[in-house]
């Protein structure tokens, strides 16, 4: 039994545990060990698989063509990604969080059934497997999303509608394939995608990125994903954010930039507008990077701003891959790995705000700090991450894949990531000041922290990320196993970043100064001035009036007015009018049909029709 | 040890020249206003009395960590700016690190003024972020178009080819339309009339300064020498060919701040929205158009 | 002349005696009508099982009525094709027989004989004696259509037996018109003599008038009108027989004309054009439907579209995925019916039905799944080789009906979990949807179980289906056997 077969193994294991035994207490600390020697698992087959792929037992023949599953370094990357996160969502869930939940058993065997699912679909060693791990994960996805009921549900069909549109463009070009080549193998259809017309070429990427690009919401595919995660309940909520909305990208990575060849992408060219198909999906990923991020700076649920934010930064981690060059496809593949630290973190912790408050409501929260400090430092560390300020590992990622567009000219797609970054910082802001800073409402004055079952997770994904950020050289040699699998150029890296001659960046340095100013800052502050009294909340400049409990005191609601009322005008919505058009036409054509259905004439036009046919022919033939 | 010297001279003569420029800032409007203005060393008095006041007010653990944030960004900054003589950390970590980097404090800022609980604090921050967002699209359009004409963001060869070349190579002389509009990004920077809107002293009563006294204030002002000094010496990196020497370096970057606080000592104050809309139409559109400029070269 | 029967007449033989005498014993002994009938029915199946048993290991047999040799006489074709569905036809009459009150003796006769024609149907070769049993399975089901004694029933039976008369009319001119072309009506001889005789547009028109009369039982576009109402109200059992299996006897007649007598280009076309106006039809009308019956059976209709469209591609590989699509839909789509006889009603009154009957909805989900074509459920497979037949002969038509068909199974998903959320939706205090007794849910179980078994065992029926198709498609072969052989 190979590395990889272990792996599906403790899947299977898992899953039926999950089914028999799921009730218990003690059910989600088991579950959390399993992942865990998953991840240990996969961690351990990092050398060989540097070396080449590692084949699975598991595997079939039907119709004459034979499926099979294979773990190479972007499947091992993404089964890396798949375990850990499981591991910290089961951890969270483990204790008082899980046993707060109504269906948790049900959880715990979605979670299993998703994460199964998902490494049947990166370690799949042919076109076929992949649809096959494809379907399996959309459907695990839905089931995992419609499992709370209420408004999750509307959501989830909306999901299972765009996913099952993008899954169809899929199967449609695999057969495609299939039909040209003969074969699914991989190799196969890069030999003989060079070969093929130019409006096969088009074709069949534009199904791939078209399907693929749903599950990432990509631009104009994006409205489902927001609601539809945002609706989950918490922590399998993190792992599909950190986790299953890179299944899209994954799969776009495999056959767009690894089978079919970015050179190959650059050479077709669209008439008209002067890009070619890959120029096309860059900006389409620019404008999937900056319109999301300012939608969500105007979201009021913390859920769905950060839901908003993965859409924004899946169109991060496209650009840098679709760059090509070894510090771009490093840095898209870096943020994958820094994005799920991040965006567990603060789905996590506002989770747990959720738990403790029973609302996730910007309007309605505030000065949760003095209640519950470490799930703060958990956000503080999560945004600062999300919006790419040293010392977090998000910026490292960022870095490199602004420095690969600075490199390659693109200096209009630079702009638009510049844009995005900055609609994010504006939009974290936003989200710890309104559940964080500010005042402490009097109903949220009984709030205790959340228990260590759920802080200690949240904390150590944090640390992760300070880590990571701190000496990136070892997030890098993990997408190093990727990179090479992927067949881009290599990056040349240290511990502590990458040196070039135009610039280099070492996270070594630039943290430890940050820290030793800190440092200086702290002497000069503690040390220079008098002592310091901690006053009441109460005790606040009020322009002469004074403060009670009941006055509410707190600034967050459209917490950026002027930001509103310029951008405000430019969303039309016209997206979202697309999409209920289609829905009204489908209602329309339904109705239509439905309606000759209930006529009773039709027999009569039927002889009418056929009678006439009739004579026609035989005046003509006899 | 060379770089010891430098991590703690660097952010001391950063501090200094600042106080030096917060003082030029105040005679200047002093002048502009028809009186004397402070003496020599008043920006000096003002910190000291500060941080020797008796009442401290503090509203929380965060309210203090995040000063010391404040501070350590930009001490941080300063390591990782190349000026004549002291070259720092600047071969770690370049532009697009240092642009970072100076959002450190400014997170910082925020972080404290929320803690403070004072919604005039929050609006403050609220607008000051906004006009951050304005001003930086014009910034990082200025900044793309220099790298891409230096071809590097490695701060110290920057200098080193705008001094090799002269005053021709000077990125104001090639590209004049970028220097243009990133000045008017770097006013914006600097917060002042008429993008002081996240002041705006009568009306938000000084926004993120409300809760502020004692040595968060003198925190605060400490900043302002930093942040004087940081933005003009980076716009005299990028535009005006950095320094050959200190009296030259020191002269360019007084006339960046000179120009700036001379202009907006006549006029009123943009609203948030007005800001937005202009920074977004007028500088921006000349660095666009001098960015298509450098591109077809 | 030979003494003993061939083997070939036995599964038409049986049935049809039995229609005739069960009426007799009934008039005695009411209750023995429905046991005598299954009997009957078990009969049946055993010597169509011996049969197929013997094609499997010998090839395809003929038989020729009365010792009169083709192409004068009327012959019996059995090749694997026609065996599959002898046997699925076998298998849901005895499954769906008539229960409780409906176990009287005019439903049961009636039975009997839909299981005689349909048997005759799928086994003849000669053109006239297809409409014969054509027209005794088309009255058969029409009477069944009213067996549920309702208004509604006798309303809708009445419409579906004008609007089958009308279809048989024209198959009956359709087939005149042949036999004034060519002179014969035995399929293996005009395999050989329609490539000069029934070009042009007298072929193509004698082609439309046949599939006009096949299309009314076929449910194709635009004579399928029947459909709604007459499964809404039927009794279950006699609906899922219908969609079920009769529907897919009727299309694979239609093959057999399009494989032998008109393998040109024109009828490939109909298809086509009929094809993607059922998936068009079918799965828009589903999604405006109101119940769950009136949605499976606009369903069905898109269904059998798919299999048309299957058929419509010329060669082995359409055939193949036909057949699969039509074996599939006939497993999945009874037991659909079993379990939208119990819920129905509008389905937002069915919402929470997950406590009351857990079972019938996990089945319910599974049956979606496989019908939506998720692997590695068979469904799956079945779109697959549809696909696969499509891509190796692209034409702008194929294009269309591959479109047609992707965008078909995206609402048939919408529409289908639409159902299952409601199901999964917090309903009141359980007990407010239907249950399920064990005998009402036993056949759509064991449908499901079918279904499962043939998810694991798909290795091997992949491949019978692909020789299948293969010996299917060959009507030279086919008419070597009949026509140069004698007996």
């Amino acid at each position: 039994m190979s590395e990889l077969d272990f792996l599906f193994a403790f899947a299977a294991v898992l899953i039926a545990g999950v089914m028999c035994c799921g009730r218990d207490g003690r059910a989600g600390w088991a579950a959390m060990a399993v992942y865990g020697a998953m991840l240990v698992a996969v961690m351990a087959a990092a050398g060989k698989v540097a070396g080449g792929s590692i084949p699975s037992a598991l595997g079939f023949s039907v119709l004459g063509h034979k499926i099979g599953w294979r773990m190479d370094g972007l499947g091992w990357f993404f089964s890396m990604l798949t375990a850990g996160a499981a591991f910290f969502a089961s951890w969270y869930a483990a204790g008082e969080w899980g046993r707060a939940q109504p269906g948790m058993k049900t959880q715990h065997l979605l979670l299993a059934l998703n994460v199964a699912a998902m490494l049947l679909l990166v370690n799949a060693g042919d076109l076929l497997s992949l649809f096959i791990g494809w379907e399996l994960v959309s459907w695990a996805a839905f089931a995992m999303m419609a499992q709370k009921g209420g408004p999750a549900q509307p959501a989830a069909m909306r999901y299972m509608i765009y996913a099952l549109a993008g899954a169809m463009a899929v199967l449609a070009g695999i057969m495609i394939v299939h039909a040209v080549t003969g074969s699914f193998a991989y190799k196969d259809f890069a030999a003989a995608f060079g070969a093929m017309s130019s409006g096969m070429k088009w074709l069949l990427a534009g199904l791939f990125a078209a399907g693929f690009g749903v599950k990432m919401a990509l631009m104009p595919f994006h409205l489902w994903q927001a609601a539809a995660y945002s609706e989950t309940p918490g922590a399998s909520s993190a792992f599909l954010n950190a986790v299953s909305a890179r299944m899209g990208l994954f799969a776009l990575i495999l056959v767009l930039v690894k089978v079919m060849g970015l050179s190959a992408l650059a050479g077709l060219h669209v008439p008209l507008i002067g890009l070619s198909a890959k120029g096309l999906l860059m900006w389409i990923a620019a404008f999937t990077m900056v319109i999301p991020t300012f939608i969500a700076l105007m979201q009021t649920d913390a859920r769905m701003l950060l839901t908003w934010h993965g859409i924004g930064q899946g169109g991060y981690m496209l650009l840098g891959v679709l760059v090509g060059t070894g510090l771009g496809t490093a840095g898209g593949l870096l943020h994958v790995f820094n994005y799920a630290t991040y965006q567990m973190a603060l789905f996590l912790a506002v989770t747990a705000v959720i738990h403790r408050t029973g609302t996730s409501d910007l309007d309605r929260l505030g000065g949760l700090i003095t209640r519950m400090p470490w799930t703060y430092v958990t956000l503080l560390m999560g945004i600062i991450g999300l919006a790419g300020l040293p010392p977090m590992n998000g910026f490292v990622s960022k870095w490199m894949i602004y420095r690969s567009l600075l490199d390659s000219g693109s200096a209009f797609l630079l702009i638009f990531a510049f844009v995005g970054t900055l609609g994010t910082i504006l939009s974290v802001y936003k989200l710890i000041h309104n559940i964080f800073l500010g005042r402490l409402r009097p109903q949220h004055e009984g709030v205790r922290e959340a228990p260590w079952s759920m802080v200690a997770p949240m904390l150590a994904l944090g640390g992760i990320g300070f880590v990571t950020g701190w000496f990136p050289g070892l997030a890098l040699n993990l997408t190093d196993i990727a990179q090479a699998a992927m067949g881009a150029p290599e990056l040349p890296h240290g511990l502590g970043g990458v040196a070039t001659a135009r610039g280099s960046l070492n996270m070594i340095w630039v943290v430890s100064i940050l820290l030793v100013a800190i440092g200086f800052g702290a002497i000069v502050f503690y040390f220079l001035g008098n002592r310091r009294y901690e006053v009441n909340q109460l005790n606040n400049y009020a322009g002469g009036h004074f403060l009670s409990p009941q006055v509410p005191y707190q600034f967050s609601h459209e917490f950026y007015p002027g930001l509103a009322r310029v951008i405000g005008p430019w969303y039309r919505g016209s997206i979202v009018r697309a999409e209920q058009g289609i829905g009204t036409l489908l209602d329309v054509s339904g109705d239509l049909w439905r309606g000759i259905y209930h006529l009773a004439w039709t027999p009569l036009y039927l002889l009418a029709a056929t009678v006439i046919a009739l004579g026609w022919a035989i005046m003509g033939g006899m | 040890m060379r770089l010891l010297a430098d991590i703690v001279l660097m952010p001391l003569i950063a501090f200094i020249t600042g106080l030096f420029l917060v003082l030029m800032y105040r005679r200047v409007r002093a002048k502009i206003e028809r009186r004397v203005g402070p003496p020599f060393f008043q920006p000096v008095y003002d910190i000291v009395k500060l941080f020797a006041k008796k009442t401290q007010i503090s509203h929380g653990v965060m309210h203090d960590l995040s000063i010391v944030l404040l501070l350590g960004g930009y001490i941080t900054a300063e390591i990782f700016l190349p000026v004549p003589g002291f070259k720092g950390l600047a071969e770690e970590g370049d532009l697009l690190t240092l642009i970072y980097i100076m959002m450190v404090p400014m997170l910082g800022l925020a972080l404290g003024v929320g803690s403070c609980a004072n919604p005039n604090g929050s609006i403050g921050i609220s607008r000051a972020l906004t006009a951050m967002l304005a001003y930086d699209v014009p910034l990082a359009v200025a900044i793309i178009g220099a790298t891409m004409t230096y071809g590097t963001t490695n701060l110290v060869e920057i200098v080193r080819i705008q001094q090799e070349g002269g005053m021709a190579t000077w990125g104001i002389a090639t590209m004049p339309l970028l220097a243009i509009g990133g000045y008017l990004a770097v006013h914006g920077m600097f917060g002042k009339e008429p993008f002081e809107i996240y002041i705006a002293p009568a009306e938000i009563a000084t926004g993120p300064m409300v809760e502020m006294s004692g040595k968060y204030m003198g925190a605060l002002f400490i900043m302002q020498c930093f942040q004087l000094y940081t933005i003009g010496v980076l716009y005299v990196t990028l535009f005006l060919g950095g320094g050959e020497n200190w009296p030259l370096f020191l002269i360019k970057v007084a006339a960046v701040v000179f120009i700036s606080v001379a202009v907006t000592n006549v006029y009123g104050r943009y609203r948030t929205d007005k800001v937005v809309r202009w920074m977004w139409k007028w500088p921006t559109g000349i660095a666009l158009l001098g960015l298509a400029l450098v591109m077809a070269k | 002349m030979s003494q003993s029967l061939p083997a070939i007449i036995y599964p038409v033989a049986i049935p049809l005696m039995g229609a005739f005498l069960l009426p007799i014993g009934a008039r005695r002994m009411a209750e023995l009508a429905g046991l005598f009938g299954r009997i009957v029915v078990l009969l049946s199946f055993s010597t169509s099982l011996a049969l197929a048993v013997s094609i499997w290991t010998a090839g395809p047999a003929v038989s020729a009525m009365g010792g009169f040799a083709a192409p004068l006489g009327i012959v019996f074709y059995a090749d694997r094709l026609a065996m599959l569905f002898l046997l699925a036809l076998n298998v849901a009459v005895f499954l769906f027989w008539p229960r409780g009150q409906g176990a009287k003796g005019g439903p049961c006769t009636l039975m009997l004989a839909l299981l005689a024609g349909g048997s005759g149907l799928i086994l003849s070769g000669d053109l006239f004696n297809i409409f014969v049993f054509y027209e005794i399975t088309a009255v058969a089901s029409y009477g069944l259509a009213a067996s549920g004694r309702t208004h509604a029933g006798f309303a809708a039976a009445l419409r579906f037996l004008i609007l089958g008369s009308v279809g048989s009319s024209l198959m009956l001119i359709g087939i005149a018109l042949i036999y004034a072309r060519t002179g014969t009506l035995n399929l293996a001889d005009l395999s050989r003599i329609a490539p000069h005789a029934l070009t042009g547009p007298v072929g193509l028109a004698a082609f439309i008038l046949l599939l006009a009369g096949l299309g009314v039982k076929a449910e194709l576009v635009p004579l399928n009108t029947w459909v709604p109402e007459v499964y809404g109200a039927a009794p279950a059992r006699v609906s899922a027989l219908l969609a079920g299996v009769v529907s897919k006897l009727a299309m694979v007649v239609a093959l057999r004309f399009v494989v032998q007598v008109f393998p040109g280009d024109g009828a490939h076309t109909v298809l086509l054009v009929a094809g993607i106006l059922g998936v068009l039809a079918g799965e828009l009308a589903a999604w405006r439907a109101g119940s769950l019956m009136e949605t499976f059976s606009y369903s069905s209709i898109a269904q059998l579209g798919m299999v048309a469209l299957a058929f419509s591609i010329s060669g082995a590989a359409g055939i193949a995925a036909g057949i699969a699509l039509a074996l599939h839909h006939a497993v999945v789509k009874p037991a659909f019916f079993m379990l939208a006889a119990r819920w129905r009603g509008p389905v937002g009154g069915l919402a929470g039905a997950v406590k009351d009957s857990p079972l019938a909805v996990w089945l319910f989900v599974i049956l979606s799944l496989s019908i939506i074509g998720i692997p590695p459920f068979p469904g799956f497979w079945a779109k697959f080789l549809f696909l696969k037949a499509a891509f190796a002969a692209p034409s702008a038509g194929v294009w269309i009906a591959v479109f047609v068909m992707l965008a078909g199974t995206v609402v048939e998903a919408a529409y289908l979990f639409r159902a299952v959320l409601v199901f999964f939706a917090d309903g009141e205090r359980g007990g407010s949807t239907p249950r399920f007794a064990f005998a009402q849910l036993a056949p759509a179980l064991g449908l499901g179980a079918v279904l499962l078994a043939a998810m694991v065992f798909i290795a091997p029926l992949g491949a019978s289906i692909s020789g299948m198709a293969d010996e299917a498609s060959n009507a030279a072969a086919m008419a070597a056997r009949v026509l140069d052989r004698g007996e």
